[in-house]
């Protein structure tokens, strides 16, 4: 079923950049904690890009989870972004290789995620003082775990390879435009529970954009480098599997 | 030229044989009504020890679209078992018919069955938990988001549940991918319901966004089952 492709100029570039990303996200890391300066809480001109929300007036040295916790969260919407495209693919092309993808794609945006829930719960405890809260981003990202959950889900419950590509794919697609829904249901429909404050004036200074621009491309590399290596692992797993079931015969 | 019969007529004898279907058996709809009712006696024993008496007003809505979630679960697995169990569904896809008259067919039947549940259901509601408290002259304002929910309910649903119908443990996978997926709409109508009931005076500046979000949901997601509904069920 697996051909061997001649590598291709992804494949080779995937060890350099996953190499380069890590430089990068490292050097923004390191600068964030040295160059960038504190978050002022009010007092700072752009008090918007506290990754989330309810700036205190204090020094945020805890806002330094933002060059971390923002570069993860988009890579994790574009890795989902990745399941839906490879997903219409394989839907209109019936390539089995699109569906690989597809799930590959998907399960770096499960660890991505993760990634992005873990460091959001430091931000929720030491800044809002609680382990959660039905807060309107957290939500929706909670719902956006589920989704990824469920998609694992359904591919294991599905035997025919055929089937559960399609399955798989149609799934993909609805939860990709599921979620922009769901963050945008819950951002323009307070409860009466939860007053939402929003700031949406835009801007960082230099200090900050740096390395937080480092981060944000270091961390796709870092996504794009772990993609191609855990499907090249997956190829050579079906490959090994198909020599295995030939041997037998 | 054939005269074969028009969508719309493939669509009326379709979404007839649901109902003629269900007129016999009674099947879904004795086991949603059933199931919303000991939903709400669980409610009644969850609640007895609260004193929250004075803020059943206040979380009713969420509780009526906790009902109405579980048991449209239940009848979206009802529904496909009958195809399932009497290759119903292979009977159907044997004629040379639009993959998307089979989907909108099932979805109106579902939308159907779900309507007449939330009428009975919504009333056992309100006699359980809310007749002791004077009501709020907007309470009228509850049936929109019944009917996008129920809409968005049957429209998705019906693709999901036509999903899952085929797989290993069936049950547990439907609420699995229906209920993250629903969540947006049941996030804006469990507000909009809110604020009819309590009929605060943010009623409008909250109602009316939850329902256009609820609206533009049903359609988003609608004509995406409706689009992807062929890749669900070839063979």
């Amino acid at each position: 079923m697996y051909k061997k492709t001649a590598t291709s100029l992804m494949e080779r570039l995937a060890l350099p950049l996953l190499a380069i990303g890590a430089l990068l996200t490292t050097g923004g890391f390191i600068m964030a904690f040295t160059t960038a300066p504190l978050v002022l809480g009010a007092g700072v001109p752009t008090p918007a890009l506290i990754g989330d929300q309810m700036v205190a007036n204090k020094l945020l040295f805890s806002q330094k989870i933002f060059y971390f916790h923002v570069p993860v969260a988009l890579v994790s919407f574009i890795a989902l972004g990745f399941t839906a495209i490879y997903g219409l693919l394989f839907l209109t092309r019936h390539d089995p290789a699109f569906d690989l993808r597809a799930k590959v794609a998907t399960e770096i945006a499960m660890v991505f995620i993760l990634m992005t829930m873990a460091s959001g719960e430091m931000w929720t405890r030491y800044e809002w003082g609680v382990w959660w809260t039905w807060e309107p981003r957290l939500t929706t990202y909670f719902i956006l775990l589920l989704l990824t959950i469920g998609y694992f889900v359904l591919r294991a419950a599905v035997e025919d390879p055929e089937r559960r590509a399609r399955y798989a794919a149609v799934f993909g697609i609805i939860a990709f435009v599921d979620a922009p829904v769901s963050l945008l249901v819950t951002r323009l429909v307070p409860t009466s529970i939860h007053p939402v404050v929003f700031r949406s004036d835009s801007g960082l200074p230099a200090p900050m954009l740096l390395p937080f621009l480092l981060a944000l491309f270091g961390m796709c590399m870092v996504a794009f480098g772990l993609y191609h290596f855990r499907l090249r692992e997956q190829v050579l797993h079906q490959r090994i599997d198909a020599l295995k079931s030939q041997l037998e015969d | 030229m054939t005269n074969r019969p028009s969508a719309i007529r493939q669509f009326a004898v379709l979404f007839v044989k649901d109902l003629r279907q269900e007129s016999h058996t009674r099947d879904m709809l004795t086991s949603m009504g059933l199931y919303s009712l000991l939903v709400l006696v669980i409610f009644g024993a969850a609640l007895s020890q609260s004193t929250i008496k004075s803020n059943i007003i206040q979380i009713s809505g969420g509780l009526v679209w906790a009902m109405l979630v579980f048991t449209s679960l239940l009848g979206l697995n009802r529904s496909f078992a009958a195809e399932k169990e009497d290759a119903g569904l292979d009977g159907i896809l044997l004629i040379p018919l639009d993959r998307s008259v089979i989907y909108l067919a099932k979805t109106a039947s579902n939308l159907v069955f779900l309507l007449i549940v939330e009428v009975l259901a919504c009333p056992l509601f309100y006699f359980f938990f809310l007749a002791d408290y004077p009501l709020t002259t907007s309470l009228w304002l509850v049936v929109p988001p019944l009917f996008f929910v129920s809409l968005g309910i049957a429209g998705v649903g019906t693709l999901l549940a036509t999903i899952t119908s085929g797989t290993r443990g069936k049950d547990v996978l439907l609420a699995i991918l229906f209920i993250p997926v629903i969540f947006p709409l049941l996030f804006a109508v469990v507000s909009a319901t809110s604020v009819a009931v309590m009929g605060s005076e943010q009623l409008l500046s909250v109602y009316v966004p939850a329902l256009a979000l609820a609206a533009g949901y049903d359609v988003i997601m609608i004509s995406l089952s409706w689009l992807l509904y062929g890749f669900v069920v070839t063979n």
